[in-house]
């Protein structure tokens, strides 16, 4: 079976098609070669697959490709424009968040998420927002100051 | 991996019976993935020889928390993101919301739906024992007809219920209680975020000048299924609340867990918690008056 997916990444509008057993991850790393967004565990445990669709972070090895369809997801890639980084990024890297940066992509996306809807989180709403992702280097302190650093109006 | 399947997105609930019923077993409901997805890349048992995969995520009426003449509608679609910040759930069944907010991650949160939380009837669902406290009963239709179950007698065994192939849960439906409920909500994993519950344990009461006038009790994780402790909460009615009875109840409670499950390995460990934990949630529940 094959399907047709019409959804918008990036603030690019994607048609493409493509069987139904894959994962919103599939579609981003071999179909449009977006490869920030890693893979980790593929059960919805490490967060590294991180994305936002419709405002919402979600794992992107959960989401099964045609549950796509007229979606709006940002991935890492979206955050930077016109070759300059985000300040989320800024901060991340300012506050040394950034290690091995296996978890990067999905940490970031995970924060975006939570500023856009609550740009002022406490602490306690950060580590919240970001339990779902894992790094295995950072000991997340860094991670955390990064996030809270980056407060205010983020788009 | 995902094995190879056809994947259908019917728009309204017609469709989507009609749907089951032409397919049966060899279809299965996809509604957050949650468990769907990852039981498919562990190669669960549980997925095996599915051939087409239905979703709910495009019907509507799957997904709206409402308010009837003697309660609220939850459908069963609704996600626990969106069950964590409606107010009516929050205001008259925080218990809900307090599981709710336990359950994985945010990530999983605004994916995983409630009706999928039972249906696999896992012992670490941890909205079951919030639902059961409050009564929960459950709408299953098919294409011939609209069924009513409580949630109690939905769920037979460890991921087995009353649920047949050609039938979806539509909505969950919570009866109003009268004033003066207080309650709590407890859940022990092996960390505190992101955990698999090992314990949880939801309680209700209502009192009446110092006497225990409905008490309701219920179990998730540590019991093969979540359930109810009928025979205790009838022991515990009429009486009046002390430091003694507590410890009286919790120690009939490790009691019936262990009738219900049998001496394991961690008996030695999870019974002294159980019931240490039960103890102190009936003093909290008498001492702060919340409704939590
Ligand atoms: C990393 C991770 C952490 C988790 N943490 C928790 C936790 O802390 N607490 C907890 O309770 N759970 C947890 N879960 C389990 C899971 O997220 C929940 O059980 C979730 O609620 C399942 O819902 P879903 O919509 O994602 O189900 P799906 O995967 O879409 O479906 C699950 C099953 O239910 C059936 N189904 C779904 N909806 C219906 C319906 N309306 N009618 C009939 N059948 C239906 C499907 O056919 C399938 O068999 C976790 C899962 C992951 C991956
Ligand atoms: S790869 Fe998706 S959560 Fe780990
Ligand atoms: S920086 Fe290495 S896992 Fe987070």
């Amino acid at each position: 079976m094959t399907i047709e997916l019409n959804f918008t990444i990036n603030e690019k509008k994607i048609t493409l098609k493509t069987e139904p057993n894959r994962r919103l991850l599939d579609i981003l790393r071999q179909e449009l070669n977006l490869t920030g967004t890693k893979e980790g565990c593929a059960i919805g445990e490490c967060g590294a697959c991180t994305v936002v669709m419709n405002g919402k972070a979600v794992n992107s090895c959960l989401v099964l490709a045609p549950q796509i369809n007229g979606a709006e997801i940002l991935t890492v890639e979206g955050l930077e424009k016109d070759q300059r980084l985000h300040f989320l990024q800024e901060n991340f890297l300012k506050h040394g968040a950034v290690q091995c940066g296996f978890c990067t992509p999905g940490m970031l996306m995970s924060a975006y998420a939570l500023l856009s809807k609550n740009p002022n989180p406490t602490e306690a709403e950060v580590k919240e927002a970001i339990a779902g992702n894992l790094c295995r280097c950072t000991g997340y302190k860094q991670i955390i100051d990064a996030i809270l650093e980056t407060e205010g109006d983020i788009k | 991996m995902i094995p190879k399947i056809e994947y259908f997105s019917p728009v309204n609930l017609t469709e989507l019976l009609k749907l089951l019923d032409r397919h049966q077993q060899a279809a299965k409901i996809i509604a957050g993935g949650t468990d769907i997805i990852a039981g498919f890349h562990q190669g669960s048992a549980r997925f095996k020889g599915i051939k087409y995969l239905i979703d709910l995520n495009w019907i509507d009426e799957l997904k709206k928390v409402e308010l009837s003449s003697d309660g609220i509608v939850i459908g069963s679609a609704a996600s626990f993101s969106e069950i964590l910040k409606n107010e009516l759930i929050n205001h008259h069944f925080p218990l809900l919301s307090t599981a709710a907010s336990r359950v994985g991650s945010v990530q999983i949160r605004n994916r995983a739906t409630i009706g999928g939380n039972f249906v696999n009837n896992a012992p670490c669902a941890d909205s079951v024992p919030a639902l059961l406290v409050y009564d929960a009963e459950i709408r299953i239709r098919s294409v011939e007809a609209e069924r009513a179950v409580s949630l109690a007698d939905f769920l037979l065994k460890p991921y087995q219920t009353q649920l047949r192939s050609d039938e979806v849960v539509t909505q969950i439906r919570l009866p109003f209680l009268s004033e003066n409920y207080l309650g709590d909500f407890y859940k022990l994993g092996r960390r505190r975020g992101v955990a698999i519950s090992r314990i949880t344990l939801a309680v209700l009461m209502k009192l009446v000048e110092s006497k225990i006038d409905d008490i309701r009790i219920a179990s998730g994780a540590v019991t093969p299924i979540g359930k109810r402790f009928v025979s205790l909460e009838q022991f515990a009615r009429g009486k009046t609340v002390s430091d003694h009875l507590y410890r009286e109840l919790a120690r009939m409670l490790g009691n019936e867990i262990l009738d219900a499950t049998g001496l394991r390995w961690s008996s030695a460990y999870k019974l002294p918690v159980v019931q240490q934990t039960f103890y102190q949630q009936l003093q909290h529940i008498y001492q702060t008056g919340n409704l939590r």
